[in-house]
């Protein structure tokens, strides 16, 4: 693989990029700062009260308590509706008249807002882990047909040709010609899904349960505790961004390593 | 698949000594709605085992549409297919087909060894067979150190050879070939000749290859074929007598060039 736009050595390139953020951090965390001198406390509270709040949720257990809760409960929604809109998309995309017929319900269920969804499943699941899970899954699995269904159309015919040619039954044709095609269709899907099942699980923990960081965040808020407000938002910054960082990104660079890069042309 | 009225197969032909490739009175339509194309019209070939025939003829003639009926992708209409003496219904592992298409289709997301592998998916053969017999085609043709490769880092020319692999990776009896050089630059193309040949002369397989380029059927075949506009059949059969390698330059070449310039 030839690259004549860089001749930095790859630790020196990932080094500068560090620096980068950590002076954007820094810039970020300046201009916050600046901000809270002109505001009173429990409106803008600055870093120093934000990270003592922050400390104190770490030290006594809260904070990963929480957390562990809501990453649980969007895990699992997340996980069901992988399960059942990969099975679906396919499906649908891989049969013309069933996608035709049910063509119109996706728009309107992605149409269909949280909001929604979370108190339809206040009404039924009351307060507890299935509405929180319910609301993820709702906002994920449309979004996750959406884009399987997209990758199984786009499947290349001259492919599904060879594979004749060669004699290979229908089911080999699935796993080594539509699913890797599908791959990055639902990798991005599922990307999509989860970043939107957070934020749709603070919704329905704010209103539909007794724990988790959504629960936690309307609490403090109740409590006009705004350092905490903001010390739960961090923590939810931080964690996603970490997750960014040091899963989605390393998978992705691998799944698709086959993948010519626009960039380094 | 029907069988026609005319030469029937006559059974007790070995397999060894009975053409490679036997069409009689082949006829294919295709339906598109209200429209019916009649593309193939009692077509009749016969290929003799390790012999290279080309297929000419203008576009819509049905040169494809044979080819895959060879492969056995398509059931012609009416007529038979006979491959190495029998119907190609009753396919044996003794005479496989191999296939090579215009565009290389190779798979994006498989390295170059894993790409020549998938030709031998089908079955039920052990991976570190596979991967043997993958390295060993990969060999013959010039394409060592380029296994872990992805399609993308490899140059036309080389997804040629790696596509070229993938058929002959199955030790076919048979190649098929569709235009199988016709999307590479001309000094790219006279390589690939030439490994098509060498390779020919080591494995001794049967090739059927199709093309637009009167000059490259010149060169590489040992009989012409040539095609009627459609609906399609054999117009007439041109024999290239002088021995391989041709020099397209010379006049005892220049002349069957022109010849099958004038027929088609």
């Amino acid at each position: 693989m030839d690259s004549e736009s860089s001749a930095q050595p790859i630790w020196r390139e990932r080094f500068d990029l560090f620096s980068q953020r950590l002076l954007l951090v820094v810039v970020v965390v300046v201009i916050w700062w600046l901000a809270s001198l002109s505001a009173p406390h429990y409106v803008l509270p600055g870093p120093a009260r934000v990270w003592d709040a922050l400390r104190l949720i770490a030290a006594n257990g809260d904070l990963w308590n929480n957390l562990a809760i809501t990453f649980w409960r969007v895990g699992v929604g997340f996980v069901l509706a992988a399960l059942t809109g990969l099975p679906l998309g396919i499906f649908l995309g891989a049969n013309r008249r069933a996608g035709e017929f049910f063509e119109p319900v996706l728009p309107v269920l992605n149409t269909v807002s949280s909001a929604i969804w979370a108190i339809f499943a206040i009404i039924w699941f009351g307060i507890s882990n299935a509405t929180t899970i319910f609301v993820v899954f709702m906002t994920a699995m449309p979004l996750i047909i959406t884009n399987v269904w997209q990758g199984t159309r786009s499947v290349n015919a001259d492919f599904i040709e060879l594979a004749q040619v060669l004699r290979m039954p229908q089911w080999k044709v699935m796993t080594k010609v539509y699913l890797p095609t599908i791959l990055p269709y639902f990798f991005s899907g599922a990307r999509l899904a989860f970043g939107f099942g957070w934020r749709v699980s603070l919704v329905a923990e704010t209103i539909g349960s007794s724990s988790g960081v959504g629960y936690r965040l309307r609490q403090a808020a109740d409590l006009i505790r705004i350092d905490q407000v903001f010390a739960w938002t961090l923590t939810l910054v931080i964690m996603m961004a970490t997750i960014e960082m040091a899963m989605m990104k390393p998978a992705e660079n691998y799944l698709f390593r086959w993948k010519k890069d626009p960039q380094a042309q | 698949m029907n069988s026609a009225e005319l030469a029937p197969w006559t059974p007790g032909e070995t397999q060894q000594s009975a053409p490679a490739i036997r069409l009689v009175g082949i006829e294919k339509t295709f339906r598109s709605g209200e429209q019916t194309i009649q593309v193939l019209n009692n077509v009749n070939l016969t290929v003799a085992p390790q012999a290279i025939v080309g297929l000419i003829g203008t576009s819509g003639s049905g040169k494809s549409t044979l080819l895959n009926i060879v492969a056995g992708i398509v059931r012609p209409d009416r007529g038979q297919v006979c491959i190495c003496g029998a119907p190609s219904e009753a396919f044996n592992d003794w005479c496989s087909v191999g296939y090579m298409f215009q565009e290389d289709r190779l798979l994006p997301w498989r390295t170059a060894i894993r790409n020549v592998e998938f030709a031998l998916e089908t079955g039920s053969i052990p991976k570190s067979e596979r991967i043997q017999r993958a390295l060993e085609t990969l060999h013959l043709v010039e394409l060592d150190g380029f296994e872990n490769a992805f399609p993308y880092q490899l140059s036309g020319g080389m997804r040629s050879r790696v596509a070229l692999a993938r058929s002959l990776v199955t030790e076919p009896r048979i190649l098929l070939m569709d235009e199988p050089f016709s999307r590479l630059d001309a000094q790219t193309r006279a390589v690939m000749h030439d490994e098509l040949l060498r390779i020919h002369r080591l494995k001794g397989m049967t090739i059927l290859f199709v093309t637009h380029d009167v000059a490259e059927a010149t060169l590489l075949a040992d009989e012409v074929a040539v095609m009627s506009p459609r609906p399609g059949s054999i117009k007439e059969i041109v024999k290239i007598a002088p021995p391989r390698p041709r020099d397209v330059t010379r006049p005892d070449i220049t002349v069957y060039v022109q010849r099958l310039r004038e027929l088609i």
